[in-house]
């Protein structure tokens, strides 16, 4: 462990100590070094570090409009697509180093998270938590950064046909921000739809494994392991202005609904712009099917 | 006020740090399944007595305590019967909470545990004591004690004129302590599990005894965890406890400590899950109604443990 940690420290920079000294306040650890949820500010830190040329070289993440994100509670919510969540690793990285001040985001992962062994107790350090809404509602109240997919599997399991067309969203997260009085910053994701080009979702064997979906894209699972391999598209990451939503969080759905339709028209909008603001042309552009 | 003090489980670790806070001032009764200890100094009147027998209302009868301490839940272990856990927790915990009702006490503590809560994949950070008590769904195990549990709250609200506090404390460690807990983190290599490492809350045996103390000298009653300050992983409790931790793929882990507790050796198998899983309590209501705050925090508390370790010395 240490020695991994020392090779780290030397293969990338560690953030200057005033901003990691920023990072860990934020994240209001207790003595032990931990926050009762299992995050650990200098695990998380160093994480997202080891994968900083991902990031930077990789993808060749660029972000806009990131000083719109208020310091304190905020609910972040992007498109989600991807297959595995790519893009909210890289949300996560552009909060941690393009952000002032730098922040750890609280990711809400699935529910069967914590059964996998190693990623479940990787995944707590660097500061997800379980998508419960009382975590979520916890963490808000603790002037935590909300990191939430209300397209959920939805969204990250589509085919590349739907590109950029977001999926249906739930309405819980809504409410929660309606509860703690959060404002919401709605996010654009441009890239990381063209990370894994799913061609076709087993749904039944899917439903056998008890797991979200089984893609197959043009080199998964054709080449192996290294089909697995993302595409390197260059991911734009568009922040749009935080909306203050004000109402009864437990109105019922169809007042919930417009208000969320509010976010998910945001989010298009911000794709929209996005993706017709890229240079170049793209092969995967000239595909039929999504949006632009 | 000298008041009548019965307290169950006395022969028990905690029960030792618990008399020496409250004999001063009050009459002690002391009972247990066990017996004392040899060499245990003990201010009062021990009995050597199951809580389901004829003597205890004898006890009862000719001491007529005011205050009833319930600290003597057996811990499951898996050579003795689940029937005669059953029988002493839940029985046993019915039986004394009659007689307190009928020979007059004023207040019961019973002391419950957070395993009722169960170790769930599903787990939220900080559950609050209306959480449904999941344990005896997952693990058959401890029904005994979820329903111990469930008797007591059902008195608690069932019979207003007997107060009864049910406490749900998180892990209770200490230096004295000779609890399972405790020992597994005196050993010099502490088995976890590859892969799984849980947030965990240590409750020091001075700050438990404190909190059965406020619960004693209080006048409300109701259900309420109560935690040490801050939580930190298993594995980062090994470590401060000065212990190597040794880590166990869950595969491989289930049927070896199944083995093992057959042989009484480890801890029963039940518990694995609270190694794999978090159950993080929140001990808001107990601080804010009882004006509770823990003395030591999760680091003091493993070290303190850890400084015990007779392969320190």
């Amino acid at each position: 462990m240490r020695l991994i940690k020392r090779l780290l420290d030397t293969v990338t920079k560690p953030l200057p100590e005033h901003m990691g000294a920023r990072l860990r306040e934020a994240a209001q650890v207790d003595s032990g070094g931990y926050d009762p949820w299992g995050l650990h500010p200098e695990t998380a830190e160093r994480t997202l570090r080891s994968m900083r040329w991902v990031y930077e070289k990789y993808f060749r993440v660029r972000t806009f409009g990131i000083e719109n994100v208020p310091t304190g509670r905020v609910m972040l919510v992007p498109n989600h697509s991807g297959q595995l969540p790519l893009d909210a690793m890289m949300v996560a990285m552009a909060m941690t180093f393009a952000a002032d001040p730098p922040r750890i985001v609280r990711g809400m992962v699935e529910r069967w998270v914590p059964s996998l062994p190693f990623i479940s107790t990787l995944f707590n350090r660097c500061g997800s938590v379980t998508g419960d809404p009382r975590n979520c509602t916890a963490l808000l109240e603790r002037d935590q950064p909300i990191l939430v997919f209300p397209e959920g599997v939805r969204g990250s399991g589509k085919t590349y046909w739907n590109r950029y067309t977001l999926q249906r969203f739930g309405t819980g997260f809504l409410r929660i921000a309606l509860e703690t009085k959060t404002p919401i910053v709605p996010i654009g994701v441009v890239g990381a739809e063209e990370t894994y080009p799913a061609i076709y979702n087993f749904e039944w064997l899917a439903k056998l494994l008890a797991i979200p979906y089984v893609p197959i894209t043009p080199t998964w699972p054709l080449l192996g392991p290294l089909g697995a391999i993302p595409l390197p598209v260059q991911i734009d990451i568009h922040f749009g202005e935080p909306i203050l939503f004000e109402g009864d969080p437990d109105a019922p759905d169809h007042e919930i609904q417009a208000q969320v339709d509010e976010v998910q028209s945001k989010i298009q909008r911000l794709l929209d712009e996005g993706v017709a603001a890229r240079k170049g042309l793209s092969m995967l552009k000239l595909l039929p099917g999504g949006r632009p | 006020m000298s008041r009548t003090i019965l307290i169950t489980g006395v022969s028990g670790s905690l029960a030792r740090v618990v008399t020496e806070l409250l004999s001063p001032g009050n009459k002690i009764v002391g009972v247990d399944v066990r017996p004392l200890p040899p060499g245990r100094p003990f201010e009062g009147e021990f009995h050597c007595v199951r809580y389901t027998q004829r003597k205890m209302t004898e006890i009862f009868r000719s001491h007529r305590p005011d205050v009833v301490i319930h600290l003597g839940r057996i811990r499951g272990t898996q050579v003795q019967s689940s029937s005669y856990r059953y029988n002493q927790n839940v029985l046993g915990t019915q039986n004394l909470l009659d007689l307190s009702l009928k020979h007059g006490a004023k207040r019961v503590v019973v002391m419950s545990t957070y395993h009722v809560y169960g170790a769930h994949q599903h787990n939220h950070v900080g559950i609050t004591e209306d959480h449904p008590l999941r344990a005896s769904q997952i693990f058959p195990q401890l029904a005994d004690a979820v329903e111990l549990d469930h008797t007591a709250t059902s008195y608690l609200w069932r019979y207003r004129r007997l107060e009864t506090v049910v406490l749900r404390p998180c892990n209770i460690v200490g230096p004295s302590l000779n609890n399972m807990i405790s020992r597994l983190l005196r050993a010099r290599a502490v088995p976890r599990l590859l892969g799984y490492d849980p947030m965990m809350q240590m409750l020091h045996e001075r700050d438990a005894a404190r909190a059965i103390c406020l619960a004693v000298d209080s006048e409300r009653w109701g259900i309420y965890n109560v935690a040490g300050e801050g939580a930190v992983p298993w594995s980062k409790a090994i470590e401060y406890a000065g212990a190597r931790a040794a880590p166990i793929p869950h595969f491989m882990a289930y049927p070896l400590v199944g083995s093992l507790s057959a042989l009484n050796l480890l801890f029963p198998k039940h518990l694995m899950d609270y190694f794999r899983y978090p159950t993080v309590i929140s001990d808001k209501a107990f601080r804010d109604d009882f004006g509770y705050s823990p003395q030591y925090d999760a680091v003091d508390t493993l070290r303190s443990v850890g400084a015990s370790a007779a392969w320190h010395a």
